[in-house]
Formats: structure tokens, sequence, C-alpha cells
């Protein structure tokens, strides 16, 4: 395939199964010596038909099925799904299990945030620091466990509201973990305002610039970092947001600092909504106590996960299952703008890059 | 104070000659839904085209095969809300979309979800068995993954796609996988009967 004078372009495969990469994605990736010139993604390792299978639960099944779709916003889809269904049969959901939707919502945006940014500077290289970041995960994961009894799958959402609630010694336990990881967040961004070695292996390095982030229809984290300042939190609330002090943190660079920072600001804010759900709290039934038939309809919702906004197609008929159920996670959009990040890196950047897209695999083939 | 443009309404009407079916509803935050509708699924380019230009983004593409009503719920049929698009449900004959699709649980309807500065609009496409619809990936680049998928899951056709390669599923596995009855056991890989013995014991046969 070589041609005369021009530099020779070999292929190297990276994945499916690669020591960068969380879940396995297979990227065909051509190089000009050690600079990537063009990349190819394959799909498909890891599709289950989850789809498939939800036509074939009934309604209140699939809201433990869609909470097992992903581990990091695992949240965040039955909380959609929920909202679709309570759509459709005209559900009011209680206003104290408004808050705790809200309360579960951030709770898991700031562990799967603080996990991201961690996993960046562990292939910075920075493994100690990489360590530490952890550490302070865990005292958000060991927040999720205390108050549901699980790290991941936290079994919160239900339709018509939530199966836990608080108390004001729970809320007491919380207000002081996030104190904790409110300081170690602080801390941890001025490291990565001012580390040397995380600022050379992050500035300018995966760029995707405002155009490009437009006409690939990113979400999330990787759209506010390229100055697309859009958060379904703000633009079409839900649960209790629509009365909270909502920041949108968006910055220009677009780079992988950029997207890490847009991250770590998130959990400041994250810390900052919970504390004034948890002051606000309003009394009342968490949820409506019922489970009534969700008659036929069809309904459209959205929601902010932690990587942006996930969207749900709900529709029902006249038995309990529903007719179809179509969701799209924000990874599933954020894929193809890596042929953007990626077109000229250098070939020790492409896992960074990629982890700088919080991908989520599961989510995206289902 | 929804956030579509004042003129949406009629400038969608105005982009589909065929006909167009239009509702919205604005819930308690706020946020509106709005549905459209359209007659012909021919319509489907300059309407995308119109919410191109207005700065729209397109969020997520379902396809499903909607069933046919059941004959008794035809009374039924006349006080659903939430914008369910089966009119004129007439007795004996087949029911039809809107547009006069047959809604013999055989055609296809895509449904094209879109952002607009955060209001949603879902522009619904029927396409009926063997028939085929234009690719939006030209318009919108993001549109590539959903069709792709589209294509493997049902047999739906989608014309013009630049890159029309399976996405999720391999080469090897037959097309239109959910219009297909496949065993439980198969499709998770995990059949635990005496099959996955039997197939075992043959294939060392066939070795030895």
């Amino acid at each position: 395939m070589s041609t005369h004078n021009v530099p020779e372009t070999f292929s190297i495969p990276v994945g499916p199964l690669h020591v960068a990469l969380e879940e396995p994605m297979y990227f065909k990736i051509d190089v000009q010596g050690e600079t990537v010139s063009h990349i190819d993604i394959n799909a498909g390792h890891a599709h289950r038909g989850i789809e498939y299978l939800t036509t074939k639960r009934s309604m209140y099944q699939n809201v433990v099925l869609t909470e097992r779709i992903c581990s990091l916003c695992s949240n965040s889809h039955p909380q959609t799904f929920a909202m679709a269904a309570e759509k459709i049969a005209g559900i009011e959901v209680p206003e104290r299990g408004i808050y705790l939707r809200t309360v579960a919502d951030e709770m898991k945006r700031v562990t799967s945030h603080l996990f991201n940014v961690a996993l960046l500077v562990h292939l910075v290289g920075y493994e100690t620091y990489f360590m530490h970041m952890m550490q302070v995960r865990e005292i958000g994961q060991d927040m999720l466990e205390s108050i549901f009894g699980n790290r991941q799958d936290i079994g919160a959402m239900c339709i018509g509201g939530v199966r836990y609630d608080l108390d004001d010694k729970s809320i007491a336990y919380i207000l002081s973990a996030l104190a904790k990881i409110e300081t170690e967040t602080k801390d941890i961004i001025k490291t990565f305002k001012t580390n040397g070695s995380i600022l050379r292996r992050t500035k300018g390095v995966g760029v995707l610039t405002h155009a490009d982030a437009i006409t690939c229809g990113v979400v999330g984290p990787v759209a506010r970092a390229s100055g697309v300042d859009y958060d379904v939190r703000r633009e079409a609330p839900y649960a209790a947001y629509d009365r909270l002090p909502l920041v949108v943190h968006s910055l220009t660079d677009g780079d992988v600092w950029s997207r890490a920072m847009v991250r770590l600001e998130e959990i400041l804010t994250s810390i900052d909504l919970l504390r004034v759900c948890l002051r606000d709290l309003p009394g009342g039934p968490v949820n409506i106590n019922d489970r009534p038939d969700i008659p036929p309809g069809q309904a459209v919702t959205r929601s902010e996960a932690p990587r942006g906004e996930v969207i749900y197609y709900l529709r029902t008929n006249d038995t309990p299952q529903p007719e179809r159920v179509k969701w799209r996670v924000p990874t599933f959009m954020n894929w193809d703008s890596l042929r953007f990040m990626l077109q000229d890196a250098k070939v020790a950047d492409i896992a960074m890059i990629v982890n700088s897209i919080d991908p989520c695999l599961s989510c995206t083939e289902r | 104070m929804s956030r579509l443009p004042q003129d949406l309404e009629a400038r969608l009407t105005a982009a589909a000659p065929a006909g167009v079916e239009y509702s919205a509803e604005t819930d308690q935050y706020g946020v509106t839904v709005a549905w459209l509708g359209l007659a012909s699924a021919a319509d489907l380019s300059p309407v995308a085209t119109l919410l191109k230009d207005i700065g729209a983004r397109l969020s997520m593409i379902t396809c499903t095969q909607p069933s046919a009503p059941e004959e008794e719920e035809e009374d039924e049929d006349e006080d659903n809300e939430d914008g369910e698009e089966k009119a004129e449900a007439e007795p004996k004959e087949t029911p039809k979309s809107f547009g006069g699709t047959p809604l013999d649980g055989t055609s296809y309807e895509i449904d094209y979800h879109f952002d607009i500065a955060g209001d949603a609009l879902t522009i619904i496409a029927y396409v009926p068995q063997g028939g085929s619809i234009a690719s939006l990936t030209p318009l919108f680049r993001n549109a590539d993954w959903h069709e792709r998928e589209m294509m493997e899951l049902y047999a739906v056709k989608v014309t013009d796609h630049p890159d029309p390669r399976r996405l999720f599923l391999d080469a090897s596995v037959d097309g239109a996988v959910l219009e297909r009855l496949i065993p439980f056991s198969t499709l998770v890989n995990a059949a635990s009967t005496k099959g996955l013995w039997e197939r075992l014991i043959a294939g060392k046969k066939g070795a030895a």
C-alpha cells in the first residue's frame, strides 16, 4: 500500500479488549508514524437485546430491568422510564418523592464524575493521585451503600415516586460526607489547574471544536466543554430542578482538560444542589403507594444523566407489557465525536481521549 | 411559553404538502412536547431540512412495528388521548394510520425525536412493509448510528445512507431480528437444555 514520498500508513487495532479501555470497543486506527490519520469504530461487543426484553416484561418489572442497563447512570434509566409511564398515566409524584429523586440523581452524578476524572489521572500515569481520587470517590460510594444498601444499582426509583426515605440521622450523615467530598474536590480542581503532569498531557489534546460538537449532536459534559451550553436539567427541567439554584458549567476549549474540568465543577454544583434539596425536603409520602395500570399511550421524556441527555420513548397498549421502549444514552451520541478528537492525535493519547468522553458501552449497545 | 418558533406548525405544514397532524402540550415545568404525524413519508426530507434550518438537534430515532389494533377495541380507539395516530379504524377493514398506511402489524412507524432549544418535537413517518425511507444522515450526521441500528433490527430500507453497514450485529446474523421469533435461550446464548450437550457430542463425533 505504500507509495513513494509518502510515509507508510499502518493500521493498529485498539480493542475490543484493551488494557486502557474499561469496556469492549474496537477501534481500527490508521497511523502515520505516531499520528492518527483515520479511525473506524466497530461496536456490538456488549449488545444484549434489552430493548426486546422490555417488551416481554411488565411496566413495573421494567423499572428493575432498565436500572441494569448501565451501572454508573443506573439511576437515570429507571427515573426517565418512570417519568414516561407517569406522563402516560397522569401520575403525580408527591413533593417529597420529587426531591428524593433529585437527591439520588445528584449523588450518583458526584460518584460518576469522580470515577471518570480519576481514570483520566490513571491514564495520565499519575497513579498516586489516581488512588487518592478513588479514595475520595469511595466516600461517595460509602454514602450510596449506607443510604440505599447498594453501591451501584441503588434501586431508588419506582413508578410514582421513590423507594427510599431519609430521616434526620441519614441527612446529617450525607451532609458530613458531602463536606468531605467538597473539600477534596476543591483540592483536585486546584491540582488540575496547576499540576504540570496533568496539564501537559491534557491541555490542547483531543480537541472537539464548537462547530463539530454541534454537527455530532454531542451531549453532556462533552458538549459543555466545547461551548455548547445545554443541560437538560435547565433546558427541560424535571423532578425538583426547576426550583434549585442550578449552575451550568461550560468551557470553550473542547480538550480533554476542559471535559475533566466541567465534570469537576459539576461535582461542586451537585453538592450545592444536594444541600438545598436536603434543607428544603418537604414532608409527606415518598411515592403514590399504588401500582395503577398504565393506559395505552406514548410519551417522550428526557433527563440529564452524568454523561448527558438520556431520552426515553415509551408506547404502551392494553397489556401490562409496553409495546415499545426505546432509549438513547448520551454516549451513543458521543462516540462519533471521537473521529474528530482522535484526528491527528498521538498514539499515546488515544486511550486518554477515549476516556474523556466518559464512554459507557453497555448503555450504548443495550 | 413554548420555545418552539411561533409559526412552527404553519412552516411544517407548508413543508409537507401531503398533510400533517400536529399536536403539542406543555407540562407544569413549561416544557413543550410536540408531535407531528406525516401523511407521506416522502415529506420527511423537506421537514427535516426545515428543522435543520431552525437549529434543531436530532436526539433519537425510534423504529417500531405498531401491532394491529384488536377488533373489539375499535370503540375504545375514539378516546385515546396522548396523540395516538390510529385514525379512522373502519370496521372490517385494516385500520389505517394517518396518511393511509395499513396498520396490520407489519408496517413501520418511525419516530424522529428532535430537540429545539429544550422543547421536544417528534416527527412520525409511516412506512409499509417492504417500503423505504430517506436517510437523514446527509442532513444530520448523528442519524448515522440510529439508522444503521434501525436497518438491522427491522427489514425497513433506508435509502441513500452513506455507510449502511451493520452497527451492533455481526454480518453473519440474519437481519430484522425484532421481526422474528427468536427463542430466549438462543437470544441469550445460554441454552441449558440437553440441546447444548447434543451439539457438543455431535461436534466431538464430527471431530473424531
